[in-house]
């Protein structure tokens, strides 16, 4: 490269070297995945959304504008009343309809077969953070972390597009791992989990989606399982406005019941023993910050001794890994 | 490259997790092994007659010492008290040696502007600990990607690939003339320290009678480390039974460098095959090995001979890898506009 060249290639270097920092000190995501592809990716994602309402305001537009036509005296009426303003007994038609205030019915999901390409796996807890540990000294963040490994390989070996948020035995924040599901486009998301309850005896499985829950227990569980998120209150304020206005909750439904049928249908044969405790709502902060369908599952519960012992064994976790993959590819084709 | 002004310094530093290095404007440049140590009790501060020890000097007096080494993989350890206050005392040990001190130095803190690099995949979040850890230290802070500092400090900054193999992490950045993205870059933590771990596994295994530790193998491997052929054996002095004897560790110095063979190729090809198809030649015949890691002896040609299933290409070593990401570091700090360095205050 010619001297010149390279000093201009260098101050554009140093320019957005500069800009980086900045914005890594307003805490801005990486310009990567801010950028006019991401956008452009976000804008192709929703049109259709877009398109649904706007395509029916206009056709109703269409509809009165000819009724206005044949009947222009309706419109006069209406539109330049003369004399004192009486009340209006007839709203006009027509672009007004685009009031946002107005309720718009809600949206079928049918009406968009788009298939999920790109999963996004969570293997809870990390590095410094274990999770829940076995009195045999077994970590929750050893086997999801495991868990996701083989989940993986399954998924990429029937083509689907695998993104993990740890890949190695490390603490990611859980706003972060909220904002590489984000930031990398994937479909749907899945944390994988293990339980611990008071109860050594009782062992079970469940898969937790969006919502709010009444059952202190819950509320206690999602706390610990959100403690160092690094969000604000003002900023959980903003994310739960825009999640419960969501459509996404029924598809985050849809996937933990598949999920949630496949972890149990396929696990009890191997352990009589246990329990299918359903499907359930709770605030979690990777299913309240994630912005696709979003589902926690907890495998197993580590507080039973016997399924820790299960849940060491290589076998036991691929079973879990099949299952979840066979919940996935379920939710995926219907 | 612009010129310093007199009454500020301008220092690129690379905080390593075995070794830091600092290079500044006025001329220094210094490398310190990156572990800091207090005293463990009044006893060992009385021997010591000092409040804290850094670099070599803190590893030769381990046994009395509360002995840190602050950066795991690259990065400040969230979470750790002690590690934030190691990083500083790490850093201000960095500065007092080109000059630096806050009570009657050449210059002081407030007149600083500072380039840091950190590994390639740092999060945003690592980065902004470590820019909180630095307050007070510096007047003016930038950090950036170290293979990007290697590459500023070589002009090599199109269509080149930077391999930067230090003691906890490898970083791999593709350099398109364009500040290195998320998909142009990859950090793996198959480094030097994990051929440290694997060394001393395969030498205890071997020889269970001999007294090894990782500090001892550290140094062999930093001597004697090779892929591929060994030339001649790898012959080492270490106490068994209390008796200095000789050993040959040659098998188990290439089994434990070779495992960082696999990751390395797989990395450097999933990096080139996103390379557009027109610039892919260009930048396999620009692959440049950095960091300790890249003093491997064999592994330029090891990974050259990976290349060629993908059409050939040439890959280079810096023969003095020890201040290229520093140096890198000093070119950022002086080529930067006062402006920017005003928006960047620590």
């Amino acid at each position: 490269m010619r001297a010149d060249k390279i000093d201009r290639v260098k101050r554009r270097l140093l320019k957005e070297a500069v800009a980086d920092n900045l914005e890594t000190m307003q805490g801005l995501p990486p310009r990567t995945i801010r950028g006019p592809r991401r956008l452009l990716r976000l804008w192709l994602r929703r049109a259709p959304i877009l398109l649904i309402p706007i395509t029916l305001a206009g056709s109703t537009w269409f509809v009165a504008s000819s009724n206005a036509v044949s009947s222009p005296a309706v419109v006069r009426a209406s539109a330049i009343p003369f004399g004192p303003r009486a009340p209006l007994t007839h709203r006009p038609v027509g672009p007004a309809t685009l009031d946002p205030n107005s309720p718009l019915p809600p949206l079928d999901p049918a009406a968009f077969p788009l298939s999920v390409r790109r999963v996004v796996l969570d293997a809870g807890h990390g590095g410094t953070d274990p999770g829940t540990v076995s009195t045999s000294l077994v970590s929750e963040k050893d086997i999801t972390l495991d868990i996701q490994k083989r989940l993986a390989a399954l998924l990429a070996s029937s083509g689907f597009d695998v993104v993990t948020t740890r890949g190695d035995d490390r603490l990611i924040p859980l706003r972060d791992r909220a904002r590489l599901a984000n930031t990398s486009s994937g479909d749907i998301f899945v944390s994988i989990h293990v339980n611990s309850i008071r109860n050594p005896e009782r062992h079970g499985v469940e898969t937790y989606y969006l919502g709010a829950t009444n059952d202190p227990s819950l509320t206690k569980l999602a706390a610990a399982e959100n403690r160092a998120s690094g969000y604000s209150l003002t900023d959980m304020r903003t994310l739960l406005d825009r999640v419960y206005a969501d459509a996404r909750r029924d598809e985050s439904h849809r996937l933990a019941s598949v999920v949630q049928d496949q972890l149990f249908g396929n696990l009890k044969n191997i352990d009589p023993g246990l329990q299918n405790w359903g499907v359930k709502r709770a605030p979690f902060i990777v299913l309240v910050a994630t912005e696709m369908p979003a589902v926690l599952a907890e495998v197993g519960c580590l507080s039973n001794e016997k399924e820790a012992a299960m849940l060491r064994k290589p076998e036991y976790r691929q079973e879990i890994a099949a299952a979840l993959f066979q919940g996935i590819r379920s939710y995926s084709r219907n | 490259m612009p010129e310093a002004s007199t009454d500020i310094l301008h220092v690129g530093i690379d905080l390593g997790t075995s070794r830091s290095a600092i290079s500044a404007s006025n001329g220094e440049r210094f490398v310190v092994d990156s572990y800091v140590g207090w005293p463990v009790d009044m006893v060992a501060k009385k021997v010591l007659k000092r409040n804290v020890m850094i670099g070599h000097e803190a590893v030769a007096n381990r046994t009395m010492l509360d002995l840190h080494r602050p950066l795991e993989r690259g990065l400040l350890k969230e979470g750790s008290d002690k590690d934030v206050l190691a990083v500083r005392e790490l850093l201000k040990h960095l500065l007092a040696l080109v000059g630096v001190s806050a009570n009657g130095g050449k210059v002081d803190g407030s007149n600083v502007r500072a380039v840091v690099g950190v590994p390639a995949a740092s999060l945003r979040t690592n980065k902004q600990y470590l820019r909180n850890s630095m307050k007070g230290i510096v007047d003016s802070l930038m950090i950036v990607s170290e293979p990007f500092a290697v590459a500023y400090a070589l002009d090599a900054l199109l269509h080149t690939m930077i391999i930067d193999i230090g003691a906890g992490t490898s970083d791999f950045c593709v350099m398109k003339g364009r500040y290195p993205t998320e998909e142009d870059q990859r950090t793996l933590t198959s480094a030097g320290d994990s051929i440290d771990t694997q060394l001393l596994k395969l030498i205890e295994e071997r020889y269970p009678q001999a007294n090894v530790t990782v500090f001892m193998v550290r140094e062999w491997k930093e001597k004697y480390s090779f892929v591929g052929d060994a030339g001649e054996k790898v012959i080492v002095t270490a106490p068994v039974r209390g008796v200095p004897t000789d050993i040959d560790i040659t098998a188990e110095m290439r089994a434990a460098c070779e495992t960082l063979v696999p990751p390395t190729i797989e990395t450097m090809l999933d990096l080139l095959s996103r390379v557009e198809p027109e610039f892919q030649e260009r930048v396999r015949n620009n692959v440049i090995l950095s960091g300790g890691g890249g003093l491997i002896r064999g592994l330029d040609k090891t990974l050259e001979d990976a290349l060629k299933q993908v059409g050939g290409g040439k890959v280079t070593f810096m023969e003095d890898p020890v201040f290229i990401g520093s140096d890198g570091g000093l070119a950022l700090a002086l080529d930067a506009p006062d402006t920017d360095w005003e928006k960047l205050s620590a």
